[in-house]
């Protein structure tokens, strides 16, 4: 299921016949092994899930592997709760890997009240508070040592009452607040194939997501998204990656080095908390520092990532037409 | 001591006031800009007190920088004095910056001086704090050495500059800046810029009564190229006309559009596009006459000695020639 506007889809039309149909690939389904929904229905063998699609069931087996803020089982999991659910490779039927009330806070911390800190996630998006419980902020405060205002957050967590429940940290804070972070130093040459790491959001913010087309949205954020195109808000700075300036709409081709996954993603919109962070992801040692793309949830699951990780090393073509 | 080496140590002496407000002032400019604290004394403190440290340090320069310039008797001994201690502390203050981050700037011309704390930023605070000391006693101020300038103080000048130069790890960093210009594809690309270059273009002008408006329906950017799309009408069919501006590169070369049928979505036109075929080269000079006839002979002369040498190896038994018809030797 895609969300991108008429607009976005015209623009990677006109690109194309201007500076040749490299310039936008077609996009990459998201495949049927990736599903959303709410879960109407769980027994020890079987999850019932009210998707868009209607109503779906997925059977376990015994290497399926359930998370809610860390490692549960089956009879974790409620109704009502939002899942999302990595099929085997085998089948639709059979459920790999159950990621319930998935979320996370990325963005700079404004305020902090007690054990929970509000986020501002940076472009015209709603602020968040986001709760530390006492038996996840130690592991939380290892990688965010300044939990004060104007520094950088970013963690993962399960969605309670609203809030975000940080369960794991997804980045290792910065020492300096955001507004002393260094600038890149200017680059010479440009060259189309960039590393760095992908990371993920929730558009449908773990909400409806039986409903909400942006529950499976296939995409990603930008963090280098051309300011005089946009919408005004998106606070994006100058990533750390020499990422080319494209709009909304455009197409780029994306490599998770972890896996070997590849595809072609469009661009949905501003990724300004992540052009802040200059970051490495630990997941499977890759030496790329800084963010190229944040996925949306469902296109991050389909390109094999581990959303509880927070981040995958990504390689990241976009075909400027040049030469 | 000789009348000319008094004399060059006093001018020496007098050029450090014009000098010493000038790099107060440029150091305050640096601190009072956004963005630039984080190093240097703001390391030392807390958190909350960053910005109004770096601020204060800023207007104390700014207020030194203007006292060596116009403040005189017991003001401008003051002045100087403050701008030694000034000086002086800011060299304690490095070496504890030092030894705290070592990867902290010294934050002396704000967010350029962002190279960790090394010997040479320390050796200049030292310098400066010495030539401060040097002013001390002296009874004009840095405005009148400016209005009465010799070129002894332009020689002392000139030679005190090459020596913070070399100290400054600034200048490197302002060069980069300034002289190395970032790809198309990262930099940024005002939209007025892009719609001054289209509308000098030819294909602008090619395609202008096509378009129902002047002002674009949408615009979005692609590495270096910004696309707008303007509504047309092209023989009684509504159109899309998708003019792409070039950042950078040749000016000739830099605009391209095409014509989209919005139903159909087929392209119609395009415009602007540099073939990359290889085209036929141009037409060669002509030589000129007599290299030609030269070349001309040497052809025959080639075409002769292969003749003859034809015949050569035709005729193998060496008698001579003979015309088959007449019966007689050619």
């Amino acid at each position: 299921m895609s969300v991108t506007t008429e607009s976005g889809r015209d623009r990677a039309r006109f690109t194309a016949a201007v500076l040749g149909p490299d310039t936008a690939p077609v996009p990459t389904p998201i495949g049927i092994r990736v599903a959303r929904g709410v879960v109407v229905g769980v027994t020890s063998y079987m999850l019932c899930l009210a998707t868009a699609r209607g109503e779906e069931r997925f059977l376990f087996e015994r290497v399926t592997t359930f998370w809610r803020g860390g490692e549960v089982g089956s009879e974790d999991l409620r109704v009502g709760d939002d899942a999302v659910v990595r099929c085997s490779r085998d089948g639709r039927l059979v459920a790999e890997r159950v990621w319930v009330q998935l979320a996370r806070a990325t963005g700079v911390i404004v305020d902090r009240q007690g054990d929970a800190v509000v986020i501002d996630p940076g472009h015209g998006r709603q602020r968040r508070s986001v709760v530390l419980p006492y038996r996840t902020s130690g592991r939380i405060a290892v990688r965010h040592p300044r939990l004060v205002p104007g520094h950088v957050f970013d963690a993962v967590g399960v969605w309670r009452d609203g809030e975000v429940w940080a369960a794991r940290p997804a980045t290792t804070q910065p020492p300096y607040p955001l507004r002393a972070a260094p600038h890149r130093p200017p680059v010479r040459t440009y060259t189309n194939t960039l590393n760095g790491i992908a990371t993920w959001y929730d558009p449908s913010w773990g909400r409806s997501t039986h409903l909400d087309p942006r529950a499976l949205a296939t995409g990603a954020a930008y963090p280098a998204l051309d300011r005089e195109s946009h919408t005004p808000g998106c606070d994006a700075r100058t990533p750390c990656v020499p990422l080319p300036q494209l709009s909304v709409g455009a197409r780029l081709s994306l490599r998770n080095d972890c896996t070997r996954e590849t595809g072609v993603l469009d661009v949905l919109g501003c990724a300004a908390s992540d052009s802040w962070l200059c970051d490495l992801c630990p997941t499977c040692g890759g030496q790329g520092a800084g963010r190229v793309a944040c996925l949306t949830l469902a296109s991050f699951v389909a390109f094999g990532g581990s959303p509880e990780e927070g981040c995958f090393n990504a390689t990241v073509t976009v075909a400027t037409g040049e030469g | 001591m000789p009348a000319e080496l008094m004399q060059t140590v006093e001018a020496a002496r007098e050029v450090q006031l014009p000098l010493l407000a000038a790099l107060l002032a440029l150091g305050a400019v640096a601190k009072l800009t956004p963005r630039s604290s984080g190093s240097g004394l703001a390391v030392l403190v807390p958190e909350r007190l960053r910005i109004p440290s770096t601020v204060a340090v800023g207007l104390l320069e700014a207020v030194l920088a203007g006292g060596l310039l116009v403040a005189s008797g017991l003001l401008g001994e003051g002045t100087r004095a403050l701008a030694a201690a000034v000086f002086a502390g800011s060299t304690a203050v490095l070496l504890l910056v030092r030894r705290r981050a070592p990867e902290a700037g010294c934050g002396c011309f704000g967010g350029l001086s962002r190279e960790p704390v090394g010997w040479r930023t320390l050796t200049r605070a030292g310098l400066l704090s010495a030539a401060a000391l040097a002013t001390l006693g002296l009874a004009p101020t840095g405005g009148s050495v400016l209005t009465s300038f010799t070129w002894t103080h332009a020689a002392v000048l000139g030679t005190e500059l090459l020596v913070l130069a070399a100290l400054s790890p600034e200048l490197r960093i302002l060069a980069t800046r300034i002289l190395r210009r970032e790809p198309c594809e990262l930099r940024r690309h005002p939209a007025g810029r892009a719609r001054r270059r289209l509308h000098r273009s030819e294909v602008w002008r090619t395609n202008r009564p096509t378009l129902l408006s002047s002002e674009p329906e949408d615009q979005w950017r692609h590495g270096c190229w910004r696309f707008l799309r303007h509504d047309g009408l092209r023989h009684g069919r509504r159109v899309d006309v998708v003019f792409a501006v070039r950042s950078g590169g040749n000016r000739n070369t830099a605009v391209r559009a095409v014509v989209l049928d919005r139903e159909s979505q087929d392209v119609l036109a395009s415009y602007g596009v540099v073939s990359t075929r290889p085209l036929p080269g141009p037409p060669r000079k002509l030589p000129a006459p007599r290299r030609a006839a030269r070349q001309e002979a040497g052809l025959r002369a080639g075409a002769e000695a292969e003749r003859t040498l034809h015949e050569a190896v035709e005729n193998r038994s060496g008698d001579p020639w003979k015309d088959p018809e007449a019966g007689r030797p050619v």
